[in-house]
């Protein structure tokens, strides 16, 4: 009778028994495992990654000759505009360091792009992060500021050998200076509280009260450059609306940010040169 | 059955208990102790049941503590709606002590291994355990604002007094290890700061005033309340932990300080027996800003006369200007004055060392009373054309001294001599004149005159602390604040406002203001009002052919070849009527000048009236109205009339003092 009580709990007696030992197991032990855990969990990740590209290489491979002409002509426009950018930046960019050197503005921190694919996108209450194909590997660092065309994309939280995972702006967890396009004031950026597939949030606080941000009036938010992470300039969204705070000094709005953010594929790792 | 089992039954049967029905001795113990039971159980029903709400709000009391945060105060604006005094946020970078139980006691525990080490190698001398539990908190905080040192740049220390007085007192407060960040600062802590830290970035309010030294003995100054006054739905006996507010300390701040005080916000929170915060609030009420004030100045007048006081004239003195038709107050300048931004959050001891040098604190406009000199002259004319004593004809030889027994009285250096009629008396101010009229007169109805446009009382502006020592002289109040004789010498002096006469630049630019309109009192106001009536009063009790003497006598101080005020007071494009003044005042070393000049313009329909004082700064040198105070009063009649001739720059405020 006592024999057979003891075997229905012999499986809460060995979780128990786990549990105590992985209590009392040393910090580095536990953090070894973690990490490998990871590493070991990466090359799936990695491998799932490149297959995905073979399939789409191949599913283009499918197309029809007249396709596949349409689609270099496309790209062919496509390449002439670009080029024609880059001849209008090239140019701003001389303005910009004209007027920088005119105003004696303090040169801001040099990065490094690193771009890199995206292997796996977490949307979700819990998580809003990419993991992306590049890491250690490639020197990215903790902290970097991730970008891509539409503006912020986060920051980096954990390096791995070969992989890294990317904050989202649009996680409760990334917070940073912002302001608003064409002011110099800094106010506070936050993700907001997002839900799977809903369109992603954020949250700004500290903002002036002569800003008036409506959905018909919507303000850009770019990062300020101050706060010594991002540079300058670079999309955060747009303030759709705003309402007096709690101490009748400052704003809290409801910042848009771009929906791509959650169909990513390739993003940009901006690698400070000269870290602190 | 054998014996033996016989035996053994016989035995084992006498070791059954026996029961019996009723036993009288354990019944009485059951009834005991039912009886106690029932006691029991009572005393608990009692207790439970109709005590209920006294347990229960003991309980509430024991583990509920509330956290108040006073809300923003009101701005004040000035008659255009500009803002005179607002608030600004107050970035600080604070630590949430109740969220760091837990590193407290790890670094006590740490500590106290440390020492004891220590002791068992020959160190006796171990702390008791609070002391090592301030030693444990300190480190901790300090390990957190080395946080926060690196990544701004600076190196603050923890004050650990501080620390264990705002840990005793105010843990469920935050904190402040940093005031007052720079925008760079604050944005490289929101950037580099984890998000979920005890330490975050907070907001506070301040003051903020956009003109710095502009009106700045009349919008007053405010200091931090540690004590913040609530209202009564937190007088629940809940333990209150309030977060510092600020109190107006001067001026308009302390005058309105009831409609400007902002409401304060709430949050009751669930705490465990250490006093540590449980998350989140039990209650929350967000703060309200307070109700704002209009005030009845006009900024641009106010600048040109504090501008023109500070950098033309650079003497003490005080300058009022006052709408003559509402008897709303447009320009209330005192200098020296000090900087209201450096009183915020909290003046420093340099600074009030600077402001006690300078004799700054002191409002020249209403705090302290003057010897109005030659100004009360027109008291003396207003007293004797209503007699009958003098007339507008009524000429007066003289050769510039007037003998009151065997004292001199002498005109001023340059005075006319001759024949003098009422208005070159007026406009060339000829003390001789008055002398001879006003001891015709007789000190009583020289006094009376005085009363009669309420210059021996305090005119009631809504501003504290208003001087109420101004003194009318008269044989009766000699006789009881002194125990004198009054002498001719007396009449001769209160007849061109020397001697013991004292009042109030702010008496003499509400007089000029009653003069304008030909009436006897006005009764000045800081706070605007869109459409407010305008005053009534009394009437000056003159013939129109006798008062348009006096006006006329007054222009001429400004216009006329005489003129006291020709030139400094002359304004292109605007008929202006005063009256220049220059009284002594015995101080160590000497005597210093007085400098005064009152007056209203435009005559023709009299709208804004003035009283400029100078004060002089250098025993025994002349400082005469026309030379010192004019020029104030023209700075501020020019900028009037420049705004009154390009019309309103914008649409009148309407401003709602109650929301």
């Amino acid at each position: 009778m006592s024999l057979r009580r003891f075997d229905q709990a012999k499986p809460f007696v060995t979780l128990g028994i786990i549990v105590a030992v992985w209590l009392v197991l040393p910090a580095v032990f536990k953090s070894f495992v973690r990490v490998s855990f990871f590493e070991l969990e990466a090359p799936v990740e990695v491998a799932t990654s490149y297959a995905r590209d073979l399939q789409e290489y191949w599913a283009l491979r499918m197309h029809s000759n007249e396709a596949l002409v349409e689609a270099g002509r496309d790209l062919a426009r496509l390449n002439a505009a670009y080029e024609l950018r880059i001849q209008e930046n090239t140019a701003l960019r001389g303005e910009i360091e004209r007027l920088d050197a005119l105003m004696r503005l303090p040169t801001f921190i040099d990065y490094r792009s690193e771009p890199a694919r995206v292997v796996r996108r977490d949307f979700s209450g819990w998580w809003q992060r990419l993991i992306i194909r590049k890491g250690q590997n490639f020197r990215i660092t903790v902290g970097a500021p991730v970008v891509f065309t539409g503006g912020v994309v986060g920051r980096i939280t954990e390096v791995r050998a070969t992989t890294a995972v990317v904050e989202l702006i649009s996680s409760q967890n990334v917070r940073l200076a912002a302001v608003i396009e064409g002011d110099t004031r800094p106010i506070s950026f936050q993700g907001g509280l997002n839900t799977s597939f809903a369109p992603p949030k954020g949250v700004v606080e500290f903002m002036p009260l002569d800003i008036f941000a409506r959905p018909n009036a919507r303000k850009r938010l770019v990062t300020s450059g101050l706060g010594g992470v991002f540079p300058p300039g670079l999309t955060l969204g747009y303030v759709t609306h705003s309402e007096l705070g709690a101490d009748g000094l400052y704003q809290t709005g409801v910042v848009e940010l771009d929906p791509r953010l959650s169909s990513l594929t390739e993003v940009t790792v901006l690698v400070p040169l000269n870290p602190d | 059955m054998s014996f033996q089992d016989s035996q053994r039954t016989a035995r084992s049967g006498s070791m059954v208990e026996a029961h019996t029905t009723f036993q009288p001795r354990v019944f009485f113990f059951h009834f005991v102790i039912a009886v106690l039971l029932l006691v029991l159980i009572a005393g608990f029903a009692y207790q439970q049941l109709t005590k209920t709400s006294l347990y229960h709000e003991a309980e509430r009391v024991q583990s509920q503590r509330r956290i108040l945060v006073p809300g923003p105060r009101g701005n004040i604006y000035d008659r255009e709606g500009r803002t005179l005094v607002g608030n600004r946020g107050r970035l600080s970078v604070i630590l949430n002590l109740d969220e760091l139980r837990a590193e407290f006691r790890r670094e006590y525990l740490q500590i106290r291994k440390n020492y004891r080490d220590a002791r068992d190698a020959d160190k006796p001398d171990m702390p008791s355990s609070a002391q090592m539990w301030r030693i444990a908190r300190a480190a901790v905080v300090q390990r957190y604002l080395d946080q926060v040192n690196a990544i701004i740049g600076r190196e603050v220390r923890v004050d650990r007094a501080h620390l264990h007085r705002s840990f005793s007192q105010e843990r469920l407060l935050p904190y402040t290890l940093i005031e007052d960040l720079a925008p760079q600062e604050y944005a490289q802590l929101i950037e580099r700061l984890p998000v979920r830290s005890p330490l975050q970035v907070f907001s506070t309010n301040t003051r903020e005033y956009p003109y710095g030294s502009a009106a700045a003995h009349t919008i007053g100054y405010v200091r931090i309340d540690s004590d913040p006054e609530t209202d009564e739905a937190t007088d629940d006996g809940l333990t209150t932990f309030k977060m510092k507010g600020s109190i107006g300390v001067n001026g308009l701040e302390k005058q309105f300080d009831h409609i400007l005080q902002g409401e304060p916000g709430t949050s009751v929170f669930r705490v465990d027996p250490d006093g540590y915060r449980i998350n989140p609030p039990l209650e929350k009420r967000l703060p309200r800003q307070g109700n704002k004030i209009v005030t009845s100045l006009d900024i641009d007048l106010q600048l040109a006369a504090e501008k023109c006081m500070e950098v033309e004239i650079q003497n003490p003195g005080a300058a009022v200007a006052i709408d003559v038709r509402t008897g709303e107050v447009l320009v209330l300048a005192s200098k020296p004055d000090y900087n209201l931004n450096d009183f915020v959050p909290r003046i420093s001891a340099s600074t009030v060392a600077d402001l006690n040098a300078r004799r700054a604190w002191s409002n020249l406009a209403l705090n302290g009373v003057f010897p109005p000199g030659s100004t009360f002259k027109l008291i003396t004319a207003i007293a004797g054309l209503r007699a009958g004593v003098l007339t507008p004809e009524s000429v007066y030889t003289t050769d510039n001294v007037y003998r009151v027994g065997k004292h001199p009285f002498r005109d001023h250096r340059g005075c006319v001599s001759g024949d003098i009629d009422f208005y070159l008396a007026v406009e060339n101010s000829v003390n001789t004149y008055f002398i001879h009229y006003g001891l015709l007169l007789g000190p009583e109805r020289i006094a009376a005159e005085a009363r009669r446009f309420h210059l021996h009382e305090p005119t009631g502006i809504e501003l504290p602390s208003e001087v109420t020592r101004m003194i009318v002289p008269d044989p009766a109040w000699k006789k009881k604040t002194k125990g004198e004789s009054w002498f001719d010498g007396d009449t001769a002096n209160l007849s061109f406002g020397q001697g013991y006469v004292e009042v109030t630049p702010l008496q003499m630019a509400c007089f000029m203001a009653s003069l304008a309109r030909g009436e006897t009192h006005t009764r000045p106001t800081l706070i605007h009002e869109e459409n407010r009536p305008p005053q009534r009063s009394a009437p000056i009790g003159l013939s129109a052919e006798n008062y348009r003497a006096l006006i006329d006598g007054m222009e001429l101080v400004v216009t006329g070849q005489h003129g006291s005020a020709r030139g400094p007071g002359n304004v292109r494009g605007l008929r202006v009527a005063g009256k220049t003044g220059t009284a002594q005042r015995e101080v160590q070393g000497g005597k210093i000048e007085l400098a005064w000049f009152v007056g209203f313009a435009p005559v023709e329909q009299p709208e804004i009236a003035f009283a400029v004082l100078i004060l002089g700064d250098t025993p025994d040198e002349s400082y005469s109205g026309g030379r010192y105070a004019a020029p104030v009063a023209r700075a501020i009649l020019t900028k009037w009339l420049e705004k009154k001739q390009r019309g309103p720059a914008t649409p009148p405020v309407q401003f709602n003092l109650r929301r």
